[in-house]
């Protein structure tokens, strides 16, 4: 659209355009057509004039009071409930929350089993699984272990293992007995 | 134009102190205005009064927020039309008139009541035409909008809206251009979806 036009757009929309103006729409087929297309749609807003004065029923002052009773004050929350822009946040919000709970259960599930090993390699450790059997010193990490041990002992553990592969020789079963007096 | 030097003015911050006298003055001011609103979008008596309701108890919750940029009118007039948005939306309603709520009756009576502007057209050509503008008009900003309706609909001049949004004029007419734009381009779009629907 033409500048002429555009400055005087209004008065041309409601009907009142300068003889310039008229003339500038009688050789520009642009801005005619553009004139046209808003003259046609402000027609159609104008369709929004309420037909006459029009009047809410008697005693509207008293419903609107009952309203602003009913209502109370507007919650915070309500920006989250009645905006389209609140609601987005609020869905992006629960998206987040249940992305963050789906993570952190599987961390949970994921983290179960290393746990598990890492107790079972103290426990192996501390009763010297690696080490040949009837050797009863400790080596590396199995020495922290938090089963105290009487040296040149057996963990029961170990022990019972050893029981379920090999016939019990008295050195083992002395061993088991002292681990349960302790 | 100052907005905070006014005999409306002082009524505002008296309503803002909770004042219930200077609240029904407000009440009684705009409900007539407020209700012509609501009714010339939706024209549905119930509706409307329902509506007007919500648009009083929002202004007695917001008013503290008022900040005399613009009039009050303007203020109120933004508040109404935002509250029969929210109510199309909240209802699902595209269409402005359906089937339950719209009679015979209600027919004949909008078809006596309709302004003069074009009056050989049928009743169903127009209410397909409003619910087209309405459409239409959902897609502007809340701003874009109560202005478009200021101009179009309370037929306020350029000069006056700038006296009521305390905007300068060359502002409010960039705003109407890019706004009238606006809608042609989202009729079109409008018109180019329905042409794709039916093929």
């Amino acid at each position: 659209m033409h500048r002429e036009i555009f400055e005087r757009l209004e008065d041309v929309l409601s009907g009142t355009p300068t003889d310039l103006v008229a003339k500038h729409l009688n050789d520009c087929g642009d801005c005619r057509d553009q004139i046209s297309a808003m003259t046609a749609q402000a027609k159609l807003v104008q369709q929004l004039k309420p037909p006459s004065q029009v009047d809410p029923r008697p005693g509207f002052y008293a419903r609107v009071l009952e309203r602003i009773e009913a209502e109370g004050p507007v919650s915070i929350w309500n920006l989250f409930v009645e905006s389209a822009f609140g609601r987005r946040i609020a869905l992006a919000s629960f998206a987040l929350a249940m992305l963050l709970g789906i993570y952190v259960v599987t961390a949970e599930r994921a983290a179960a089993p290393i746990v598990a090993s890492q107790a079972a390699i103290q426990a192996c450790s501390g009763a010297n699984c690696a080490a040949p059997a009837g050797s009863s010193a400790g080596h590396g990490v199995g020495q922290a272990s938090t089963v105290s041990m009487v040296a040149g002992e057996d963990a029961p553990g170990a022990v019972l293992s050893r029981l379920d592969e090999e016939a019990p020789n008295d050195d083992m079963l002395v061993n088991l007995v002292t681990y349960r007096e302790q | 134009m100052d907005h905070r030097n006014s005999e409306e003015a002082d009524l505002v911050r008296r309503v803002q102190a909770r004042d219930e006298i200077a609240f029904r003055e407000i009440v009684d001011r705009y409900q007539s205005k407020v209700f012509s609103i609501i009714f010339g979008i939706l024209r549905n008596r119930n509706d409307a009064e329902d509506i007007a309701q919500q648009v009083f108890a929002k202004i007695y919750f917001s008013i503290r927020s008022f900040d005399f940029r613009s009039s009050l009118l303007t203020w109120i007039y933004k508040i109404t039309v935002n509250e029969c948005y929210d109510y199309l939306r909240k209802k699902r309603v595209r269409k402005l008139v359906y089937e339950s709520d719209f009679s015979e009756d209600d027919a004949q009576r909008m078809e006596a009541s309709e302004p003069a502007i074009d009056g050989h057209v049928p009743i169903d050509t127009r209410l397909a035409q409003r619910d087209l503008i309405i459409k239409l008009l959902g897609k502007l900003s809340e701003e874009d909008r109560s202005l478009m309706l200021l101009k179009e609909v309370e037929g306020h001049s350029v000069e006056e809206l700038a006296q009521m949004t305390g905007l300068n004029e060359n502002t409010i007419k960039v705003k109407l251009f890019r706004t009238r734009q606006k809608l042609l381009k989202a009729a079109t779009r409008l018109t180019h979806a329905k042409g794709l629907m039916r093929s």
